[in-house]
């Protein structure tokens, strides 16, 4: 339609340029085309004045069909960034979740995160770190201190890392923590930003103390337990060449140097089995062979076993009176141990002349019995008391006394507690002796009685 | 020619027992002891030729004993042997400074100290 319309004006137009301007030379070759516009303009104008209302129609037409397209559109559109909108709440409250998830992971955990800027300003520091930097919690940004302090120390550390744009690094800081020296890894990180580095530094420090304490004790372990190893195994050697050379003159001598050799093979393989029994309890492998037991039995055994050791110190042992039901339900080999290394605890740290006294009792109502070693020894500090269990321990007061790696005590731990479910006790005065010794559940039921009259 | 005079200290009995009569079948006067402190007055006492220690005793350690032997004018010069499970942990600048003559290891031979024994009073009578 408008096509149309507009051909009619061009060329209504060069028709009246025809008309107006017959002289001129365009009129030779337009006037056709003026006769034919004058005639369609003609038409169209008798159309137009037939029906006025055409007029109204198209202009209706050209209005009243987009603005419905567009109604239609923008409806279309708008529920389109309705959509979006409920996405992007959706996702606005996932990013806040994982953000508070984030924040509420790094403030919980033990080790201490910071991050700083490049002007070595903290962005973030978690409670951990807050409380290891001494740092203010919340504010303006705060800058890492310079000098000995941990902080200082840190950021120190962290300029280097920035400046050598290292990706990874790890140190050591020595850090006071309420009044004690720990050690601290330190682990920075080049904060990646996008893919670029800005001079931002992550540290995350974790506390390897006990590690450290760990991995020393391991290193006295290896120690104490090689030179314990080679004590008896120095004997063998030695006592087994002066033989083969022929040191040994007359046949008392050569009989003594092979008792030697047995009697220190024996110690060996003590030592050994100690060792093994404590690494086959802690790793659950140990294979437990549980019976009904007379404990009164087992001490007597135990104290047979260790009465000459004791003499050569001239150590008196008193062992318990018989009594009648001391029934308990345990391993018979691993409890002869456990009293044996008790009382060669007692003949150890007792000085000459001293007196050891076992005793075992019974509490039926409790259901529980209660074997003792008292001794007359030397005595162990208060402060040393709750630790002479622990593993490779040896008080340091008494190191003198006697030579040992510190396991026995801890095998009577291993031993009571965690095959046996009993409970080891110890007390103690210094220069006057101490009283080791474990309870025990007594056995109940389904044990056939020892009779109490085989103790002699 | 006077008896080569020997002192032998260990805490473990069998050590000393065995050393003592590889040296006495040998011509040596041997002088046990079972600690430092007795050691040390044995020394003062008897001034051996040579002293053979153990390192790891209690109450006084062998590196203890030599430290006090060398401040005492009349043992300051005895040569003296160490011997210990513990070869490695020796600081090699103490072994110098407290002129330990050698140090021997754990499990070790009776012949071997003998050798080393011998070995160190010759090179003193060379001196």
């Amino acid at each position: 339609m408008g096509l149309w319309a507009g051909t009619t004006v061009l060329l209504a137009a060069a028709g009246g340029l025809c008309i107006f301007f017959p002289g001129t030379a365009a009129v030779g070759c337009l006037w056709p085309a003026a006769v034919l516009a004058a005639v369609l303009l003609g038409r169209s104008l008798w159309k137009l004045l037939k029906n006025p209302e055409i007029l109204i129609r198209t202009e209706q037409t050209v209005d009243s069909v987009p603005l419905q397209n567009r109604d239609a559109e923008y409806r279309g559109e708008q529920e389109q960034i309705r959509k979006e909108n409920s996405q992007l709440r959706l996702e606005l409250q996932l990013l806040r979740r994982q953000h508070a998830w984030g924040q509420a992971v790094l403030e919980s955990i033990r080790d201490a995160v910071l991050v700083v800027n490049e002007q070595d300003q903290v962005l973030f520091a978690n409670p951990a770190a807050r409380e290891l930097l001494n740092l203010d919690s919340g504010g303006q940004p705060q800058e890492l201190p310079d000098g000995p302090e941990p902080a200082g120390r840190l950021r120190e550390k962290i300029q280097r890392c920035r400046n050598g744009r290292i990706r990874h690094v790890r140190h050591e800081l020595t850090m006071d923590v309420q009044g004690q020296q720990r050690i601290f890894e330190a682990v920075l990180s080049c904060l990646d930003e996008w893919g670029t580095t800005r001079g931002g530094v992550v540290a995350v420090l974790h506390d390897i103390s006990r590690e450290r304490e760990i991995s020393q004790m391991k290193n006295e372990f290896v120690s104490h337990v090689s030179h314990e190893l080679k004590t008896p195994l120095a004997s063998i050697n030695a006592y087994a060449e002066m033989l083969v050379d022929g040191e040994a003159k007359e046949p008392e001598m050569i009989r003594q140097f092979c008792s030697i050799i047995q009697s220190q093979a024996l110690r060996l393989n003590r030592l050994i089995e100690d060792i093994l029994n404590i690494s086959r309890i802690e790793s659950g492998l140990i294979k437990v062979n549980r019976s009904c037991q007379s404990m009164a039995l087992i001490v007597r055994d135990a104290v047979e076993m260790i009465r000459s050791y004791a003499q050569e110190k001239n150590i008196t042992v008193r062992a318990p009176a018989p009594i009648l039901y001391d029934q308990v339900y345990v391993d018979r080999d691993m409890m002869s141990q456990a009293v044996i290394n008790l009382l060669s605890n007692a003949v150890k740290y007792t000085p000459a002349g001293g007196t050891i006294t076992v005793g075992l009792e019974v509490n039926e109502a409790d259901g529980r019995l209660t074997v003792s070693v008292s001794d007359t020894g030397v005595g162990i500090p208060p402060e040393e008391l709750g630790r002479v269990f622990e593993k490779f321990y040896r008080v340091q007061a008494n190191n003198h006394m006697a030579k040992g790696t510190g396991l026995g005590l801890n095998l009577v731990k291993q031993i009571v507690e965690t095959v046996h479910g009993g409970r080891v006790f110890v007390s103690s005065v210094v220069g006057q002796g101490s009283t080791f010794g474990f309870e025990l559940p007594l056995a109940m039921t389904g044990c056939a009685a020892v009779s109490a009259g085989s103790l002699s | 020619m006077a008896e080569r005079k020997a002192l032998v200290v260990d805490d473990e009995f069998h050590i000393v027992q065995v050393v003592a009569i590889k040296l006495r079948n040998n011509g040596f006067e041997v002088f046990t002891a079972d600690n430092g402190s007795q050691a040390y007055q044995l020394a003062c006492e008897h001034h051996p030729d040579v002293i053979i220690t153990d390192y790891q005793m209690p109450a006084m350690t062998g590196l203890e004993l030599i430290e006090k032997l060398r401040q005492n004018p009349s043992t300051a010069d005895t040569p003296v042997l160490l011997l210990t499970a513990r070869g490695f942990a020796v600081d090699p600048q103490q072994k110098e400074t407290l002129r330990v003559a050698a140090c021997l290891s754990k499990p070790f031979s009776p012949r071997e100290v003998l050798h080393c024994v011998e070995e160190v009073l010759a090179q003193r009578a060379g001196v």
